[in-house]
C-alpha cells in the first residue's frame, strides 16, 4: 500500500515525540548520576548536564560509609524478603479456595473482599487499629497491615480458576488432599504468575513509605525510603561533617544525588530482567472477571 | 462405562432425596468434606477483618469525642458535632479546595495521557523500537515517590538542570518548588511522568484484542489511519476507558499521600495541602482523632457518591452504545 505524505509526516513526528518522551524517563536519573560523580563546585554552578564534571567518587564513598543508610537498607531488604514471602503465602492460601466451586461460601467472601476495595477505611481508624494491636515501632507494622494486596490476590485467583479442574480430580484419586493439590499441582503450574505477583509485592515493600511514616517513630527502625526522605529534607545529617570548615570533595547537592540513586539502583538493576513479568502480570489483572 | 455417580463434580455431593432436610446440611457436609479449604482461607479472612473491617467500623469515632485512654467503647458520643465543626473550620475548606482542584487537574490531564500514549504506541510499526520505548516508559512506575520527589526537587532547584537550561537561553533562575503558582502543575506533570507508561498497558491490551479484519474492511472503504483510530480503535477501547474512569472517580479525592507529602513544603501548603496530608498532621501527629476521622469519612462518602452517580450515567451510555 502506498503511504501518503500525511502518513509519513505523522510517522516522523510520532517517532520524534515518543523518542523524546521516552528519553525523559531516563534522563533525570542519568543527570543525577552525573551530579553524584561531579565535584561540589561544578554541581552547584550549573555545569553538570549528562556527564560528570571534575569527576570524583567522594560523594559515593562518603554515603557508602554511612552506617545509618546501610542499616535502613538492611531493614528494607528484610521487610521486602519476609513481607513478600508472607504476602505470597496469605494470597495463595486465600486465592485457592476462592477459585474452587466446592468452596460454597466463596461468593459472599469474594463480595466482602470487593467491598473493601470500594470502601477504604479512613487513615485515622486504620492508624488506631494498628496501634491498638501493639505494632507501633515494630517492623510487623510494615508487613501485616498490607499483607494481602486485593488486586494481587485476584490476579492469582483468576489464574487458578483457569487451571482445569480435572487435574484436581486425578490428584484426589491419587490420594492428594487440598493442600497437596495446591502445593504440588497449582503452584508448579503457575510459576510465571507467582513470579509476577511476587515482584509486585517486592516492589511495594521496597517502596514502603506511608506505613513507615505512620507507624515507625524510632529512626533506628526506619526503612530506606523514610531514611532517604529524612536525609533529603535535612542533608546536613547526611554530610555529618562541617562542610564549611572542612575541605571535602562533596556537598549536600552531590550527596543527595548519590543517596537518591542508592535507593533506586536495586530496582533499576533488576528492572530489565523483570520487566516482561511485570507487563504479563498487569495484563492478567486486566482480564479479571 | 463409568456410572453416573463418577461424573459428578467433586463439590456437588449428592444427598439422597429422602435425607435432604435442611439448608445448612449442604454447608455442613461441604465443610466436613473440604475442611482444608476453610482452614486455608482463615488467615485471609482474619486479615480482612482485622485490617479492613475493623478500621471501617472504627470510623464511628467520627461521631465520638474519642479519648485515647478511654478507647472506642467508652468515649462519649457527640452525634454530628465533629462534622459541624469541620464545616465551620477555615482550614478544612482550604484543604478541600486544594484536594478537589488537584483531583480535577489530574482527571483532565492525567487520565487521558495514557490513552493518548497508547494510541501513539499503536502507530509504531518497528517492534524493537516499540519494546525499547515501552521499557523506558514503564520504569518510573517502580520508583518510590520519595525517590521521584527527590528527583523533582533536584531538577527544579536553583542549581538544577531546568534552571541550567533556562540559563542557556538567558532566563533567570526560578525557585519552582517554593512558588505556589507552580505546585499543582508539578504535581500533575510528575504524576504523568511516573505512571503514564504503566497506564498504557491495559489500553494496549484492549487494542491488541481488536480483530484485524475490522481495519482491513475500513481500508477498503478508504479510511485513513486517523479515521481508523477514531472509528475503530477508540470505540473498542471505550469499555476499558469507562471502567478505569469509574474506578478513578471512586477515588477522586484520594490523591495519594506519598506523592503530595514528598512534593510539599510549608511554602506551598496554601495550594498543595490536601486532605490526606492534613489528616496526617492534625490526626496522627497532633492527636485530633475524631475530627480528622470525620474528614476522612466525608472524603469516602463523596467518593462513593461520585462513583454511584457516574455509574448510573455510564449504565445509560453503555446501553445507548448498543
Amino acid at each position: 500500500m502506498r503511504k501518503t505524505t500525511g502518513d509519513q509526516l505523522f510517522q516522523f513526528f510520532n517517532y520524534a515525540f515518543l523518542i523524546a518522551a521516552a528519553a525523559t524517563m531516563l534522563l533525570p536519573l542519568l543527570q543525577l548520576l552525573a551530579v553524584s560523580f561531579s565535584s561540589p563546585v561544578a554541581a552547584d554552578s550549573k555545569m553538570v548536564f549528562l556527564f560528570p564534571v571534575e569527576f570524583t567518587t567522594a560523594s559515593w564513598s562518603h554515603i557508602l560509609q554511612n552506617t545509618g543508610l546501610w542499616k535502613s537498607f538492611g531493614i528494607t531488604v528484610y521487610i521486602t524478603v519476609a513481607g513478600t514471602f508472607l504476602s505470597m503465602l496469605f494470597s495463595v492460601l486465600t486465592a485457592y479456595p476462592l477459585s474452587h466451586q466446592q468452596f460454597l461460601i466463596r461468593k459472599p467472601i469474594m463480595l466482602g473482599i470487593i467491598i473493601t476495595m470500594i470502601f477504604n477505611a479512613p487513615m485515622i481508624p486504620f492508624f488506631l487499629t494498628v496501634r491498638e494491636l501493639g505494632m507501633m515501632n515494630s517492623l510487623w507494622s510494615l508487613i501485616l497491615p498490607g499483607a494481602i494486596g486485593t488486586f494481587n490476590m485476584i490476579i492469582i485467583r483468576t489464574f487458578f480458576s483457569g487451571i482445569p479442574k480435572e487435574l484436581d480430580d486425578s490428584a484426589r484419586i491419587d490420594g492428594c488432599n487440598e493442600a497437596g493439590i495446591l502445593f504440588r499441582i497449582y503452584l508448579p503450574l503457575s510459576k510465571p504468575v507467582m513470579a509476577t505477583v511476587s515482584l509486585f509485592y517486592a516492589v511495594g515493600y521496597w517502596n514502603t513509605f506511608q506505613r513507615a511514616v505512620l507507624f515507625i517513630r524510632d529512626p533506628e527502625k526506619w526503612p530506606l525510603q523514610t531514611k532517604l526522605r529524612a536525609y533529603l529534607t535535612s542533608p546536613e545529617e547526611l554530610a555529618a561533617v562541617n562542610l564549611v570548615l572542612g575541605d571535602y570533595d562533596f556537598n549536600t547537592t552531590t550527596l543527595k544525588a548519590a543517596t537518591i540513586l542508592f535507593a533506586t539502583i536495586p530496582i533499576v538493576l533488576v528492572y530489565p530482567y523483570l520487566q516482561k513479568y511485570f507487563v504479563k502480570g498487569s495484563m492478567l489483572g486486566s482480564l479479571k472477571e | 462405562m463409568a456410572n453416573a455417580q463418577d461424573h459428578l463434580e467433586p463439590g456437588s455431593t449428592r444427598i439422597p432425596i429422602g435425607r435432604f432436610n435442611l439448608m445448612e446440611n449442604r454447608y455442613l457436609v461441604n465443610m466436613r468434606k473440604y475442611w482444608m479449604l476453610y482452614v486455608m482461607i482463615l488467615p485471609g479472612i482474619i486479615y480482612y477483618l482485622v485490617f479492613k473491617y475493623l478500621p471501617l467500623a472504627g470510623s464511628v469515632i467520627a461521631f465520638q469525642d474519642y479519648q485515647i485512654f478511654k478507647g472506642m467503647l467508652s468515649s462519649s458520643w457527640v452525634g454530628f458535632a465533629n462534622f459541624k465543626f469541620i464545616f465551620t473550620y477555615e482550614d478544612f475548606y482550604l484543604v478541600l479546595r486544594n484536594t478537589a482542584t488537584i483531583a480535577l487537574y489530574q482527571l483532565v490531564f492525567g487520565f487521558p495521557a495514557p490513552i493518548i500514549l497508547a494510541l501513539l504506541f499503536n502507530e509504531v510499526r518497528l517492534m524493537l523500537a516499540k519494546r525499547v520505548m515501552q521499557s523506558l516508559f514503564y520504569l518510573p512506575h517502580f520508583l518510590s515517590w520519595v525517590v521521584v520527589g527527590g528527583i523533582v526537587f533536584e531538577l527544579l532547584s536553583s542549581q538544577g538542570v531546568i534552571n541550567m537550561v533556562r540559563g542557556w537561553f538567558g532566563h533567570e533562575t526560578i525557585l519552582f518548588m517554593q512558588e505556589q503558582q507552580y505546585f499543582r502543575t508539578i504535581v500533575v506533570i510528575s504524576g504523568i511522568w511516573k505512571d503514564v507508561g504503566w497506564g498504557t498497558i491495559i489500553y494496549l491490551a484492549a487494542i491488541a484484542g481488536i480483530n484485524p479484519s475490522l481495519y482491513e474492511a475500513a481500508v477498503m472503504d478508504g479510511a485513513n489511519r486517523w479515521k481508523q483510530t477514531i472509528h475503530i480503535t477508540l470505540p473498542t477501547m471505550f469499555p476499558t476507558i469507562l471502567v478505569l474512569f469509574l474506578l478513578n472517580i471512586g477515588n477522586f479525592l484520594e490523591l495519594g499521600f506519598d506523592q503530595i507529602y514528598n512534593l510539599l513544603t510549608p511554602m506551598t501548603y496554601s495550594v498543595g495541602d490536601i486532605i490526606e496530608t492534613y489528616v496526617y498532621r492534625a490526626g496522627v501527629l497532633q492527636g485530633q482523632y475524631s475530627v480528622t476521622t470525620a474528614i476522612g469519612l466525608f472524603q469516602s462518602v463523596i467518593g462513593f457518591m461520585l462513583l454511584w452517580i457516574f455509574n448510573r450515567m455510564a449504565r445509560k451510555t453503555e446501553q445507548g452504545l448498543w
